[in-house]
């Protein structure tokens, strides 16, 4: 049986088979190494680029599934840290006492509990011209609490310099939109909503969501300090 | 092959520690590894300046340390925390030093890191090859700066409280994903307890663990790349006239915003004019 060698030293980059004849094959030289004819080499199937080698198969195996076990740890942590931290806040209506509580011509303060503790904050119960309207003292500009100002009847944040008057609308500083609201409402003893003006002193008061307002004082979703809700900058916030 | 150092007697102590060696180096390349790192040719002019990175390192290494002994005696719970600091400072024996070692090393960490990031700046020392090292550098600065921020908030107090409020509002008050970011810095809407625990976190375990990373990263690229010449050095200015010289040989243009040195000898081609000497 004829045996095939590549040759040591390939002429013209090109690799030369030669068939030796094997003694005792029957070949026709004994001993007669040198080249006879040019066989071309079978086709390497590794060239074939629809064939997967053995080796290849195996490294798409150990990355797909290192990336399937990657993401089985990953995907569930990262939910675990994220996930929860994006849901809205819960509210619900809060008893903050009679209306009595508010004396007509001005704005009391008080502490608000949440139906959680991040929830709980402070507002101004502002009772004037013939509306309730509780002010979270929350500043628009960057979320430090405000101060009430009786004389100047008005708000002024200690952190920047944010100003609003008695209604929470910015009168100067950089708060980009009038300090946010709360959902108010007044109830008689069984429960029924009742108009400001037909309410007693012992009708009580109940604050509920929290929103935010323009200076037109028109509502909008609540959004975080120092964003605008109105305007073209307002399009960068995704409510 | 026997060398004057196998002559005479030797140390048991020493011959302990060279055996030691000799078995780590064996295996893992330890020695080698260690001379590749510290034993290397520095440039000319390389002054104090050059220390600025090393001295960053170190104070991260300080506040870890210091770190750890203080996460055994501090509390991430709004109901203790603050106490938990009283405790530290006030009864925990040398508390108060190794409170102030954590608290003053974190400002000088970041004046520093600010420091050696001017000087890479002013030398040119984040040009090619070191655009990786600049970068990599960049994070670094980012991450301390975000130890900072995490790490004011641990305090508890008032100043700590508001400050990290009006900070974490400038991170959700950015663009698009700010809101989202902030959310998550909170861990919800409004600071809470759950705020806390999740800055606690971040600080002592995510922050420190990307730090070690890219000051590995940074020391194999410094030690790769070697450091970088002062503008002053006077190879350096050999080889951008070298450079310079090439490309008016070459009729090539200065690189962008660089003034060309003035040639040595006059231009055979351009004295000869546009059409050659022949």
């Amino acid at each position: 049986m004829a045996t095939r060698e590549v040759c040591d030293e390939p002429r013209d980059g090109r690799e030369v088979n030669r068939v030796s004849e094997a003694p005792g094959n029957g070949g026709s030289g004994e001993g007669y190494s040198g080249p006879q004819a040019y066989e071309p080499p079978p086709p390497d199937p590794h060239s074939d680029p629809e064939f997967i080698t053995r080796t290849q198969f195996l490294t798409n195996l150990v990355i797909v599934g290192g990336g399937v076990m990657t993401a089985a740890i990953l995907v569930p942590v990262i939910g675990f840290a994220v996930a929860p931290t994006l849901k809205g806040e819960e509210w619900r209506w809060v008893d903050v006492g009679p209306l009595s509580k508010f004396p007509t011509g001005k704005t009391t303060s008080l502490a608000v509990q949440g139906p959680d503790p991040e929830a709980n904050r402070r507002i101004f119960m502002r009772n004037k011209d013939d509306e309730l309207i509780p002010i979270w003292n929350r500043c628009a500009h960057l979320g430090c609490p405000v101060a009430y100002a009786p004389g100047a009847d008005g708000f002024s944040c200690p952190c920047h310099g944010g100003t609003y008057d008695s209604r929470g609308l910015v009168t100067g500083g950089p708060p980009p939109r009038p300090l946010d609201r709360l959902d108010v409402k007044i109830v008689d003893a069984k429960g029924n909503r009742v108009a400001y003006k037909d309410a007693q002193p012992d009708h009580h008061v109940l604050v509920g969501k929290a929103y935010s307002i323009d200076n037109k004082e028109r509502p909008y979703p609540l959004h975080g300090p120092g964003e605008p809700v109105d305007g073209i900058l307002s399009n960068l916030y995704i409510y | 092959m026997t060398t004057t150092r196998d002559i005479g007697p030797k140390n048991p102590v020493i011959k302990v520690a060279d055996d030691v060696a000799g078995y780590v180096e064996e295996r893992a390349g330890a020695l080698t590894g260690l001379r590749w790192f510290l034993f290397r040719n520095i440039p000319k002019g390389t002054s104090w300046f050059q220390t600025l990175g090393f001295a960053a390192m170190a104070l991260f290494g300080m506040q870890a340390i210091t770190g750890i002994v203080l996460a055994m005696y501090y509390k991430p719970d709004p109901a203790s925390a603050y106490q938990a600091i009283s405790h530290i400072t006030n009864d925990v024996t040398w508390g108060s030093v190794v409170r102030s070692m954590h608290r003053w090393g974190a400002s000088a960490m970041i004046v520093v890191v600010f420091l050696h990031m001017a000087r890479v700046f002013f030398f040119g020392a984040y040009k090619y090859p070191r655009e990786l090292t600049w970068l990599t550098g960049a994070m670094l600065l980012v991450l301390t700066m975000f130890m900072g921020l995490t790490g004011y908030l641990l305090v508890w107090d008032q100043k700590a409280y508001w400050a990290t409020v009006v900070a974490v509002n400038i991170t959700s008050s950015a663009p698009i994903l700010g809101p989202y970011i902030g959310d998550i810095l909170r861990a919800g809407p409004e600071f809470g307890t759950e705020t806390l625990s999740r800055f606690y976190s971040i600080h002592m375990l995510v922050i420190p663990g990307g730090i070690a990373t890219f000051i590995g990263l940074h020391l194999f690229l410094v030690t790769k790349l070697g450091i970088a010449e002062p503008p002053w050095a006077q190879r350096r200015a050999k080889v951008v006239r070298e450079e310079d010289e090439r490309r008016r040989a070459a009729r090539e243009r200065p690189p962008y915003g660089r003034t060309p040195v003035p040639a040595t000898e006059p231009d055979p081609l351009r004295a000869a004019g546009p059409e050659g000497a022949g």
